[in-house]
């Protein structure tokens, strides 16, 4: 079976859970990270030595990177409407999720740290605002493209794309800030939300 | 004809334009970004609305954000080669790609970015060590690696070398303070036999000193 080696409040690692779901994968998850065991254990550093969840492990093949998680597991299972075997129409997914990885993600970082974590070495409110700015200038790029698609990040269809786009938008919703109003970004994390594997990693009170 | 947006000093383009020549496809590379500007405009922008470079325009097909082009083109026109047929094999290729451009890109290019292409008056010097610090773990484990292989992804080159490869040329180069990395040293010297490494990684970078 299935083993993802990582704690269910991370983000990454509801990435993939969702995954799971989505796809129908049975799974056994163990508790690293955060407040669980320490990913500075050897026995998790032998798995990833970034020390970083989340992991899994699938018949022996040890894998790190949720995108690549989620791509690999796609393509495992044949899920051609999650990850279509086309290579023009798969990169119109796997760029989005590129995009999420590195453009969104960069931006909210720190006001992440600040309003969620209320880490105190994140309290500077200049930088703040800058992230507020950066992370509401992203939203709006994905706002455009959703009014473009009129229903999911890389076209018409679910697909793996909107896995990390999810969390990211319900990231956005769940992080005590001032939110202007990207109606598209709106309606997509209501349509989402008729996704019982969103509702349950996703949309689930966690930001 | 495959288009590529983008200009040759760009690390990022550079990954891209690797892999075309390694595939020897025909192309025509436009210059923009940088000195050149050209990431506003309506039409750049409708190929891609976070106006960024590499964009590629393989006969009408848009694809956007270096990895994702490197691995569409691997997947296109080398599958079983560049993109490993099997699954686990490409999502382990895939994994090094997105290791690369996470924490590996952290280090490097931060260095180039907040030191290298900053002016001294603005270098902000803890950030800059803490990028550096960043290089010596990541390209550690990048040692680790190749202790028992040539590449990163085994016997053969393939889609999952080319990030972390595309940054060896400037971590060699810069100067700043390295670790002693013989693996990954032995590694950048026989990647740069490779005459599609020479002329697409290799680019002199001079220009871009204290443009920031």
């Amino acid at each position: 079976m299935l083993k993802v080696l990582g704690q269910p409040a991370s983000i990454n690692v509801r990435k993939v859970l969702w995954a799971c779901d989505e796809i129908g994968i049975a799974y056994e998850r163990e508790d690293w990270g955060g407040a669980t065991r320490p990913t500075s254990d050897p026995a998790f550093l032998a798995l990833n030595p970034n020390g970083l969840v989340p992991v899994v492990i699938d018949d022996g093949l040890v894998l790190r990177e949720s995108n690549t998680i989620i791509r690999y597991l796609a393509n495992k299972h044949g899920r051609d409407d999650l990850l279509p075997q086309s290579a023009a129409t798969r990169a119109q997914v796997e760029m989005w999720m590129d995009w999420q990885a590195t453009e969104f993600n960069s931006s909210w970082r720190y006001a992440v740290q600040a309003l969620v974590r209320k880490n105190p070495n994140f309290q500077d409110s200049d930088q703040i605002d800058a992230s507020i700015k950066s992370w509401a200038k992203h939203v709006q790029i994905l706002d455009r493209q959703l009014a473009t698609t009129g229903a999911f990040v890389a076209g018409s269809e679910f697909s793996a794309a909107d896995i990390p786009m999810g969390l990211s938008v319900n990231r956005w919703f769940m992080t005590p800030l001032d939110h202007p109003t990207f109606e598209a970004v709106a309606a997509y994390y209501e349509r989402l939300s008729h996704r019982p594997a969103f509702m349950k990693h996703g949309r689930n009170g966690v930001a | 004809m495959l288009k590529i947006y983008g200009r040759a000093t760009s690390y990022n383009v550079q990954k891209v334009m690797w892999l075309v020549a390694e595939l020897g496809l025909p192309h025509q590379r436009i210059d923009v970004g940088g000195k050149f500007g050209g990431l506003d405009t309506p039409e750049f922008l409708a190929m891609n609305p976070n106006g960024k470079i590499p964009v590629i325009d393989d006969g009408g097909v848009i694809v956007w954000e270096s990895n994702a082009i490197v691995r569409y083109l691997a997947a296109k026109y080398s599958l079983g080669q560049w993109c490993p047929a099997d699954a686990g094999q490409r999502a382990q290729a895939d994994q090094w790609m997105t290791w690369a451009s996470g924490e590996l890109h952290a280090g490097v290019i931060g260095v180039f970015w907040n030191f290298f292409r900053t002016k001294e008056a603005n270098r902000d010097w803890a950030l800059i060590r803490t990028c550096e610090q960043k290089c010596v773990t990541e390209y550690a484990l990048l040692e680790r690696r190749l202790t028992s292989q040539p590449h990163l992804s085994g016997d053969h080159l393939t889609m999952g070398d080319i990030p972390a490869a595309g940054t060896l040329y400037r971590y060699f180069t810069m100067d700043i303070q390295r670790p002693n990395l013989p693996n990954v040293e032995a590694w950048y010297q026989r990647l740069s036999q490779r005459p599609a490494y020479r002329e697409h990684v290799m680019v002199p970078y001079a220009e871009l000193k204290d443009t920031l």
